[in-house]
């Protein structure tokens, strides 16, 4: 589990020892990562370059997300943008400076990039203008973030211009990733430009740590959510993640308890004494059962029933799965069994008991993983029910819309748990090293996307799959 | 009916007073905080004379606290020989005790707790202790409370080595949480709201010549009282103020907090030794004593704000608050009386005023709490002249503010204090 280059990577006199010898080792950097509660000042004191091309639409809120989070603007374009700042930047005593005013040694926390008035091939000359001389300025575990219009229903130029942004971006992540950084893009549905703000906040913060290389759309489709809480984002909310004595559900069940939730944490009765002892230093509450046993739904239902007196839930993560790796050739059947039955019919089969329980603006989230996505070999069965659960989260964002229910997965990449630690050692290096930043995440990673996703913030976002892969090689 | 009810019991400000200012490690030095509230408090009850056994006891706020006796008030209180009976409780609230004692004492009287309360506050850097490293504490603990033998000795020495960082250290303003010392917290609120060195030392410079004009025309007399001290005689006047100060003097002091910033020990204000004492009563009670109250609370309000963020701008939302608890607007109040623990902090305060976006993001409300009139904000200088002993500031401010309402005739008068931790503290004073 012990990733030795990053371990060096730490130290700074060996990692210089190792520069000088010019070995052909890519050090990775090692990321910041913030695993405290949600704060208001989520972006305190971070220089942010903001760059717009023209026919900008969303300074405003780009203003109002950075000064709100306690970031210091630093504007390219005094004269396009010094408007919209005004006002934030005067209500919370962070005046909008001129990037010029930054000496040019200044490091930049994070740029973000108001792509928004990109419609032509031309137009696209603005990407290589604003970012081609702030890549380099851009520090360590620092954040590059372009907002851009949504592809679709237009000119063939215009979608053209606009996907081009994407492959921009994706490969931007490659460079700034050596240093730990992240580049990643949102793209903004019309009328969804008032959510934009707190998915910019989680972006260009220190807990998307190793989202990278990453389209995400902000949409309008879930009924609104007025004035999301940003600090305590649980408080008096009920929360159930199955899985959850170990790895990623453990994390997960610790991070939603951080802001305020009351968890159930669901594991099968084997893993009894992890889980009760995770749930008492969550104040949680355990429940031992099979997802996929035959009463899993009615032993789930009286757990909410005895937490929640009207038997209302506010978000499910179907975080249980398991792996039964084996070519298909040498896959047993039972084996294919098991891993369709946790991994997808289980999250099935429960959404269908458990979501006429959810409460308006609710949540539900699934895991998928890169593999569902490039697909993997030995994973047939695996792969299967991870790009299965991508079809799954798309159908039921929709269905569910209505009553402010947001539905999406997060697909990991190579985390670092008990899981991948059991793979072979140059396999298992392979999957580290092929990425943007050159190392494995944390479990906390994914629990922190599943925390955003699930926090009235991301009202915005439904009906997608945010990968957590620190830019992996393989997937679309 | 709640409201009749303090209607029909409101405590009144009968009288105030405070010690002279002086810069810590000067005249004052050798009066620990309990000392100088008892020299507070022995003038106060000299310059009203109400028997001692009409007083039900002290309430005072403190900053640094002595640790052998941190309960000044009852210290007090046994010092000057009030008598038994006259109990005594101590609070702090950083740079805003003194208030919170004071409004502490209002609630107790107009809640019928008590009829007579002396409240105040005092603090003496020159006495604040130095701390030992808990390593040290630790590990001699055992030794000093048990009965070492050699080989204990040896044993907490072996411990001790390498001997690094078991000297005590220098004691400094610094946020707990954020470990910033409190200048460095205001250089960055200059540079936020943009306030430049010119505007800060223009402040101080008001804020001298006021102070040395109200000195002058012998406005402070009723309210300082002289202190008998064991080196020095009798200390009689306020050490800090400089009645001869000019822009060209201030300018050319340097930045203390920041090396290109704008903080000098000129617009900051100074460490000092002092206290200041508030006598309370119930208005009959001063009516039976014969005695002419003149001030009441009509309102105050604390809160908390980031102390990550703007350390020291909690008046931008406590005095709203207290006024809209008064039921008053800013243009309505006759005097504002802001603690000036930085020229750069009030600045950054009444800036917040003046904003209209700042009311929308932060007060709830559409417009702008107001601009400040300049002729009436600290009328006769404020802390960067007089100089800033912690605890005893709000009484300070309370007792001019009292006095100036009565002798002006005006009505009202609205106080606002910054405190560490990000606290804000504001009162409305209304002339009785």
């Amino acid at each position: 589990m012990n990733d030795f280059l990053l371990e060096i990577g730490k130290n700074p006199q060996a990692r210089k020892m190792l520069g000088a010898l010019g070995l052909p080792l890519p050090i990775p950097e090692p990321l910041t990562r913030d695993t405290g509660p949600y704060s208001d000042l989520a972006l305190r004191d971070v220089n942010v370059a903001v760059v717009a091309a023209p026919g900008h639409t969303l300074g405003g809120e780009i203003a109002r997300a950075l000064v709100g989070a306690g970031a210091n603007p630093f504007l390219a374009d005094p004269e396009s943008l010094g408007h919209v700042f005004r006002e934030p930047s005067e209500a919370y005593g962070r005046p909008a400076r001129a990037l010029s005013s930054l000496g040019e040694k200044e490091k930049l926390g994070a740029v973000v990039f108001d792509a928004s008035g990109i419609s032509t091939i031309k137009d696209l000359r603005a990407l290589y203008d604003a970012l081609a001389p702030l890549v380099g300025r851009v520090k360590k575990s620092g954040r590059i973030v372009v907002l851009a219009r949504e592809p679709g229903q237009e000119h063939p130029e215009v979608d053209a211009a606009r996907a081009a942004i994407e492959g921009f971006v994706r490969s931007v992540s490659k460079e700034v990733g050596g240093k730990g950084a992240t580049a990643n893009l949102v793209r903004v549905a019309k009328g969804a430009e008032k959510r934009l703000a707190p998915v910019l906040r989680f972006f260009l913060s220190p807990r998307s740590a190793f989202v990278s290389g990453q389209p995400i759309v902000v949409n309008a489709t879930a009924k609104e959510l007025s004035e999301p809480p940003l600090v305590r984002p649980f408080e008096g909310k009920l929360v159930l993640v199955t899985g959850a004595a170990r790895g990623i559900g453990a994390s997960t069940a610790k991070a939603f308890a951080r802001d305020g939730a009351h968890v159930l944490l669901v594991d099968r009765p084997d893993d009894a004494k992890e889980l009760s002892q995770l749930a008492r230093e969550l104040g949680g509450t355990p429940v031992l059962v099979d997802v996929t046993a035959d009463e899993a739904s009615r032993t789930l239902i009286d757990a909410i029933k005895a937490r929640s007196p009207e038997g209302r839930l506010d978000v499910i993560v179907h975080n249980a799965g398991i792996t039964r790796d084996k070519t298909l050739a040498r896959m047993k059947a039972e084996q294919w069994d098991q891993v369709l039955a946790v991994n997808l019919e289980a999250v099935v089969r429960l959404t269908r008991d458990l979501e006429p329980l959810l409460r308006e603006n609710g949540r539900i989230l699934g895991l998928s993983s890169v593999a569902g996505i490039a697909g993997n070999m030995g994973q047939t069965a695996y792969a299967a029910t991870k790009a299965g659960v991508i079809g799954f989260v798309r159908a039921q964002s929709k269905r569910l819309a209505d009553r402010g229910i947001t539905v999406n997965a997060v697909a990991p990449g190579f985390i670092e748990t008990r899981m991948t630690a059991a793979i072979p050692f140059a396999i298992r290096e392979g999957a580290r090293r092929l990425s943007a930043l050159g190392q494995g995440g944390q479990p906390v990673d994914v629990a922190e996307a599943l925390v955003f996703l699930a926090s009235p913030g991301a009202q915005g976002v439904t009906g997608q799959v945010l990968r957590v892969c620190g830019g992996a090689l393989v997937g679309a | 009916m709640a409201k009749e009810e303090k209607k029909s019991r409101r405590a009144v400000i009968v009288r105030g007073v405070r010690t002279p200012f002086v810069r810590a490690f000067g005249e004052l030095t050798k009066l620990d905080s309990i000392a100088l509230g008892g020299a507070a408090v022995k003038g106060l009850l000299a310059k009203v004379g109400i028997p001692y056994k009409e007083i039900d006891g002290i309430v005072w706020g403190g900053v640094i606290l002595p640790s052998a006796a941190p309960n000044i008030a009852r210290e007090i209180a046994l010092d000057l020989q009030l008598g038994a009976e006259v109990e005594g409780m101590t609070v702090t609230r950083a740079c805003a005790s003194g208030l919170q004692a004071i409004t502490l004492a209002a609630a107790a009287i107009e809640r019928g707790e008590a009829d007579v309360l002396i409240a105040g506050g005092s603090d003496s850097t020159s006495n604040a202790e130095l701390k030992m490293p808990q390593k040290v504490v630790h590990t001699l603990a055992p030794l000093a409370l048990g009965k070492p033998t050699p080989g204990d000795i040896l044993g907490a020495l072996a411990q001790l080595a390498p001997f690094t960082d078991i000297f005590p250290k220098t004691p400094k303003i610094a946020e707990r949480t954020t470990g910033e010392v409190m200048g460095e917290s205001a250089e960055r609120m200059a540079k936020r709201n943009e306030i430049t060195r010119e505007a800060q030392d223009a402040f101080a410079l008001a804020s001298h010549k006021r102070a040395a004009k109200a000195i002058a025309d012998g406005l402070f007399d009723d309210e300082i009282v002289p202190v008998l001290t064991p080196d020095r005689g009798e200390i009689r006047a306020d050490g800090l103020v400089r009645a001869d100060t000019s822009m060209e003097k201030l300018a050319k002091l340097r930045p203390v907090f920041a090396k290109d910033g704008t903080l000098t020990a000129g617009n900051s204000s100074a460490l000092t030794d002092g206290a200041s004492a508030v006598l309370l009563m119930s208005e009959e009670k001063a009516k039976s004593l014969g005695l002419t109250p003149l001030a009441a609370f009509s309102s105050w309000s604390y809160v908390g704000v980031d102390p990550s963020d703007q350390l020291l701008i909690g008046p931008a939302i406590a005095v709203p608050r207290a006024l809209a608890k008064a039921g008053l607007e800013l243009k309505d109040v006759d005097f504002v009386d802001l603690h000036e623990a930085f020229a750069a902090q009030v600045l950054s305060v009444t800036k917040a005023y003046a904003s209209a976006a700042f009311a929308r993001a932060r007060l709830g409300r559409d417009t702008a709490v107001g601009e400040v009139d300049p002729e009436k904000l600290n009328v006769y200088g404020g802390s960067l002249a007089l100089g800033h002993p912690f605890g005893a500031t709000g009484a300070r401010m309370v007792t001019t503010m009292s006095n100036l309402l009565a002798r002006s005739g005006k009505r009202t008068a609205v106080l606002g204090i910054c405190a560490a931790g990000g606290l804000g503290a504001a009162a409305v004073l209304e002339r009785v």
